[in-house]
């Protein structure tokens, strides 16, 4: 089937959301073998995107031609990596390798935590809509894009998923390092504070709202991801602290490469049900824009405030500690402040609930 | 403890060990005059019942030890046939409780004063007792409520007595048997287990240690010790009053929901296990409760462990890779907890690897971990030529059980690939 008529099509099968074109090489790192693999011309080709792709560009179409919006994040709302790329050059170049060794090991475990949204349940939509959602990636959610992206994320059966493809570019840039101690208590170890978090909006049920809410999580995450990768790879590529930046490099941009279709499918999704209406659980509607940018707006929020310090909280935390391994400590984390840079959340998201809604 | 008593005690771990034994062997021998091969495996399950029978009889009568004993034999499913494991798990260890005549004269002796000069108020009635110690409610001069642990006095004799006479029929065990299974190194772990939990002074470093763990996490409770009262013997600490975790009527009344219960159960226990590498490695529904409030409240640290460097995140690995069905991951995470197959090949693991994903990968799986498939595990391990599984697995894999039978009494699946990522309960 070509191009052209896949993308006529906005119905598709689960096998066919989760096929693979066939590659003329796999792709094996570090001795692993991962998903996705190589053309004849070398070109890397992203796993299960065979059907997929031109699903997603389809029903973003019939989005467009419905007049929906897709949902856009603003890249100034992306924080900026800490330590940034100078400072974790200055780190490696000076035997300083625990926290960017940290750093690298907590954003595979996380990469493998997407893994989590096949089992996100999903409810009956086609009541919850008031409009149909036939041919959109609505539809498709339960039908293999949840269990395509995990796939992706941490691997399936024979084959790694970006988890192993990060830590093999750390261990092949590295020259397999020790993985700090406190890898997991770093993960684990903020649950604590600030409760469970109450719903934004009881009116449309646990269920959806959870649904909605873990979407437009894992989409900021996803969008957030991109300066991360341009971190791994500028870090990763440069000989100078790499003792393989072809491989560790590439991986990280194999591993971009393969994030772009989650992007597009959680915009499209989310958009479709931002241009909808949705039934609340007392038999009366509520517009779909109100509750994702509500949704999105609290996220968004809550990572460009919060987040961003506590990552610089974590990094600090084992810093000196870490720096211990320099000549002269002192001075090396003297020239590691110099080469911080300064970042403000932008004071607003581009998702401010509506005056009348607020 | 008199001699009369030892003498009874050794006779009867004799008599039992014989019996056992002879339920093996004399058959065995029967066929082996008569020229018929050795019994299969799949003829051997009355025979292995009749013998858990006996030793669950024995247990039963002489207590304290033996109940441990059993307690350690039911959670290493990939050494003994499943016909042990199923009767003697039945052994639970409340047994009636001493004389408070007992009791005060422990706690005087250890505090080195009379039971009124430390507390105001002492309950004569206990609250629990078990194999080796038993709690009483009392109430400090400050006015702070308190549960007093005390241990009966003549435990450790009883202990050393027990356990010098099972390592005796362990050591004839395996002279007589020409590939004995590996008893000795069971021995010596409860051994090195029961010690930990008749010194009250570990407990309360252990529990202690834990209690800072959680110090930021509003989810968790665990009681504050009081160190000035407590000695090796008796441990004083704060009182704390609960509704039972499975008491799922108790838990929805109180206006909880008990999957969330269960959710932070888990995330108490994947913080501790692959976090910390230190965790209460015994989660039984008496040692867990939930204050009104919705903390999950943790008692007992007598079996706490202590994780090898690199461990938890072994585990995390082999966790994690079971729960995303990658079999290649979860190969190298056997490998790196210490799994060794006697070929030294990899076959065996990927075999088993592939049975366990095999039967999560169902569609409805959502990251449980459940005793089904810890046995399914120990199961798939026993039958292939596997010569070393990390003896911490097998405490870790007993915990998981544990957490899992509590889910499915309270009706709940927790999600341990939530906790692992340390995402709060929904």
């Amino acid at each position: 089937m070509s191009t052209a008529e896949l993308e006529d099509r906005t119905s598709f099968s689960a096998v066919e959301l989760l096929s693979s074109g066939d590659y003329d090489e796999p792709l094996i790192a570090n001795g692993v073998r991962c998903h996705g693999g190589f053309d004849a011309d070398g070109r890397y080709r992203s796993p299960r995107t065979l059907h997929r792709g031109p699903a997603i560009a389809a029903w973003q179409s019939r989005l467009a031609d419905e007049g929906g919006a897709l949902i856009e994040l603003s890249p100034g709302l992306m924080p900026p990596q800490y330590p940034n790329v100078a400072q974790a050059k200055l780190l490696l170049q000076n035997g300083v390798r625990d926290p960017v060794v940290r750093a690298l090991t907590i954003i595979s475990i996380v990469e493998g935590f997407g893994a989590m949204i096949r089992d996100v349940q999903v409810p009956d939509l086609g009541e919850i809509f008031v409009e149909p959602i036939e041919g959109t990636a609505l539809a498709h959610l339960e039908k293999g894009l949840f269990e395509a992206h995990a796939r992706d994320e941490s691997g399936y059966r024979d084959e790694g998923g970006h988890k192993q493809m990060w830590e093999a570019a750390r261990d092949a840039a590295l020259e397999n390092p020790k993985i700090p101690g406190d890898v997991l208590m770093r993960l684990m170890g903020r649950r604590g504070r600030g409760g469970r978090p109450e719903p934004a909006f009881p009116e449309i049920g646990p269920e959806l709202e959870r649904m909605l809410g873990f979407m437009a999580n894992v989409l900021v995450v996803e969008v957030f991801a991109e300066g991360t990768f341009q971190w791994g790879i500028d870090v990763l590529s440069d000989p100078a602290v790499s003792a393989a930046p072809d491989v560790a490099g590439g991986m990280v941009r194999n591993i971009q490469a393969d994030e772009k279709p989650h992007v597009e499918y959680l915009r499209a999704a989310l958009s479709e049900a931002r241009a909808r209406t949705i039934r609340t659980v007392d038999g009366k509607t509520i517009a779909g824009q109100q509750v994702v940018d509500g949704l999105l707006h609290r996220i968004l929020r809550q990572m460009t405030k919060t987040r961003p310090n506590d990552q610089r909280e974590d990094v600090r935390e084992g810093l000196v500690e870490a720096m211990k391994a320099a000549s002269n400590p002192a001075r090396l984390l003297e020239e590691f402040d110099a080469l911080d840079q300064d970042w403000t959340p932008p004071g607003k998201t581009g998702f401010e609930p509506a005056q009348d809604a607020a | 403890m008199n001699l009369a008593t030892r003498a009874r005690r050794t006779f009867k771990i004799g008599w039992t060990a014989a019996w056992v034994w002879s339920l093996y062997k004399v058959p065995a021998f029967g066929r082996r005059i008569t020229g018929r091969p050795p019994r299969p495996e799949s003829e051997l399950s009355p025979t292995h019942a009749r013998a858990a029978n006996h030793i669950l009889a024995l247990a039963l009568d002489l207590r304290g030890v033996m109940i441990k004993m059993c307690q350690a034999v039911a959670t290493r499913s990939d050494m003994f046939p499943k016909e042990f494991i199923e009767r003697l798990k039945q052994c639970h260890d409340a047994v009636p409780p001493k004389p408070f005549d007992v009791v005060r004269s422990v706690v005087e002796q250890e505090l080195g004063k009379p039971l009124d000069a430390v507390f105001a108020d002492f309950d004569e009635q206990p609250i629990a007792s078990a194999s080796l110690a038993q709690v009483h409610r009392a109430k400090l001069h400050d006015g702070r409520e308190v549960a007093v642990k005390v241990q009966y006095p003549d435990i450790e004799d009883i202990m050393h007595t027990d356990l010098a006479n099972m390592r005796r029929v362990c050591r004839i065990y395996e002279y007589f048997d020409p590939q004995p299974l590996a008893l000795l190194p069971l021995l010596t772990e409860l051994t090195t287990h029961l010690s930990y939990e008749l010194d009250f002074v570990r407990e309360a470093d252990c529990a202690e240690r834990v209690r800072d763990l959680f110090a930021d996490d509003e989810h968790v409770k665990i009681p504050e010790m009081i160190r000035e009262w407590s000695s090796t013997r008796v441990l004083v600490m704060e009182l704390v009053s609960g509704m039972k975790i499975t008491d799922k009527d108790a838990l929805v009344a109180a206006g909880l929901d008990p999957a969330n219960v269960l959710q932070d159960l888990m995330h108490i226990y994947v913080r501790m296990i692959l976090a910390a590498g230190f965790f209460q490695a015994d989660p039984h529904p008496g040692n867990l409760f939930v204050t009104p409030a919705g903390e999950v409240v943790v008692l007992d640290f007598g079996l706490s462990k202590e994780l090898p460097d690199g461990f938890g995140l072994g585990l995390f690995e082999l966790m994690f890779s079971l729960m995303t069905f990658n079999e290649q991951a979860m190969l190298r995470a056997f490998d790196e907890l210490g799994f060794r197959s006697k070929s030294g090949d990899n076959s065996t693991f990927l075999a088993i690897a592939r049975r366990m994903i095999d039967r999560s990968d169902t569609g409805s799986f959502e990251g449980e971990f459940t005793e089904d498939m810890t046995d399914e595990l120990f199961e798939a391990i026993r039958e292939d030529p596997v010569a070393e599984v990390p003896t911490d697995f097998v405490l870790v894999a007993r915990v998981f059980s544990l957490l899992s039978g509590i889910g499915h009494t309270l009706g709940s699946r927790a999600n341990v690939l939530q906790a692992m990522s340390g995402a709060p309960a929904s």
